[in-house]
């Protein structure tokens, strides 16, 4: 029932009920000032007496009253904090299958080719079976050979189905140590049926030997493939060239990703992490693809900065904490 | 008749050479080729009637080959082979030249037909060639 309380949150047939909420705070400790102030007033004899005694209690009251309104208001502001974290989760958890439909187009590919080669083999072995002229000897070895190909193109069609599974795991994973460069190199493999569609040339520039970094694969990994796909959206139909980069800086790893598109507008800069905010059209786009993207690198320290100038294309820059050694060695980017 | 000189282009080494070894057990004067550059080397230096190329290749892919051989050698007729179901690339290869297309993985019968049926439209352009030369 995630979902219903979350589109409700953010429902935007019109905005929540500002009135009735500031008043439910409100009246309680009103009336407690009211009535104690009352209270006080009929129980003091003296004109003069019951003036002081009356302001003392009404400073008290007063301030017993705004306590209680800033613990009630700090209570709802945890509260839509929660509710909009639980959206963010269960937003990114639907984000990734909808790449998962996108990705088995690259899978398909990948099935194919081991696919291709077994049709083959078999195809050889017919070939010999049919054959009168081939030499004992001779048929022994291509039959030895034609075997073990296919236990090699088994051993391929596996890992494929395991990282199948790895794509689909629950993105409640611990905290681990990622391996940027490896799972950059994955993500790219996700988007290469758009590659190879747009005729977008990939320059990788990867700094060797980089520190693992802090975070669940599965969630950088939908960062990451977020921004390439926005990358690619910018240079939709003009070619280009979709940069990766990699470095250390400092105690953190910075990962950018850099179109050659037409850049991005300042005003748009300023609002891009905004939630709902986009510039795709209501078909293209939710508005919620950076904003979950930030969320996420929020969450584990990190940071995303944005770099454009209108002509000259656009780099988002992905800051991540290092891991430290005595972090839970988890998912590194390998499984992906 | 003349045989057929096919020239088979993939990044998978072992498709290239099993595939290879069946077209020649089929009469085909077949060479492999592991990449764009290297097939384009190879038309260079001999002339080729047919090439299977894969669509998919690290490096230089496909479509980006077809270009240059449409470009360089337009008399080769190139059969398109593609591991993707995706019908853009092979649209796309056909309006930039390509003669037909294959889906991985391929049936060796669907393979001869279309390598013979390019060598057929290479062979009646050459006849008209002649003729009208």
């Amino acid at each position: 029932m995630k979902e219903i309380r979350a589109s409700n949150l953010w429902r935007s047939d019109g905005p929540p009920d500002v009135r009735r909420a500031v008043w439910a705070s409100v009246a309680p400790p009103l009336m407690f000032v009211v009535l104690v102030v009352l209270l006080t007033a009929g129980a003091t004899s003296s004109s003069r007496g019951r003036m002081a005694t009356l302001m003392v209690v009404a400073c008290a009251a007063s301030v017993a009253a705004a306590a209680w309104v800033s613990v009630r208001l700090v209570q709802q502001l945890r509260a839509v904090v929660r509710q909009r974290d639980a959206f963010y989760q269960e937003f990114a958890r639907l984000s990734k299958l909808a790449s998962l439909g996108e990705a088995a187009c690259s899978i398909a590919h990948d099935l194919n080719n081991p696919l291709a080669i077994m049709n083959e083999e078999a195809g050889w072995l017919q070939d010999l079976l049919n054959s009168t002229d081939t030499h004992a000897d001779v048929m022994r070895r291509e039959f030895a050979a034609s075997v073990e190909q296919v236990q090699i193109q088994i051993g391929r069609c596996r890992e494929i189905a395991r990282r199948m599974l790895t794509w689909t795991r629950n993105p409640e994973e611990p905290s681990g140590q990622v391996d940027i460069n490896t799972l950059l190199t994955k993500t790219l493999y996700l988007v290469e049926t758009e590659l190879v569609a747009t005729g977008v040339r990939v320059l990788k520039q990867l700094e060797p030997g980089l520190p693992l970094v802090m975070g669940s694969a599965a969630e950088l990994r939908q960062v990451l493939l977020h921004l390439m796909k926005n990358a690619l959206d910018a240079m939709k139909g003009t070619g280009g060239t979709l940069t990766i980069t990699t470095v250390r800086a400092g105690d953190a790893v910075r990962a950018s990703i850099a179109d050659s598109g037409p850049g991005i507008q300042p005003d748009v800069v300023a609002r891009i992490f905004e939630p709902f905010f986009t510039t795709k059209g209501e078909e293209q786009g939710t508005g919620l693809g950076l904003t979950i993207s930030l969320w996420i690198v929020q969450r584990i320290g990190g940071r995303i900065d944005v770099e454009s100038t209108p002509g000259s294309g656009s780099a988002f820059h992905v800051t991540l904490p290092t891991a430290q050694p005595g972090d839970r060695p988890a998912h590194n980017g390998g499984t992906g | 008749m003349r045989i057929v000189k096919l020239l088979l282009v993939d990044d998978e080494a072992r498709f290239v050479e099993t595939l290879s070894k069946r077209l020649t057990a089929r009469g085909f004067d077949v060479q492999g080729a592991l990449s764009g550059p290297q097939a384009l080397d190879l038309l260079r230096e001999r002339p080729f009637d047919v090439v299977l190329l894969d669509v998919w290749m690290p490096g230089m892919d496909g479509l980006e080959v077809l270009k240059e051989i449409r470009r360089l050698h337009p008399s080769v007729r190139v059969v398109l082979v593609s591991g993707n179901a995706s019908i853009t690339a092979a649209v796309e290869g056909i309006r930039l030249g390509a003669t037909d297309y294959l889906l991985k993985p391929v049936e060796i019968d669907d393979v001869l037909a279309k390598v013979e049926e390019a060598f057929e439209k290479k062979r009646l352009e050459e006849d008209a060639a002649d003729r009208s030369g």
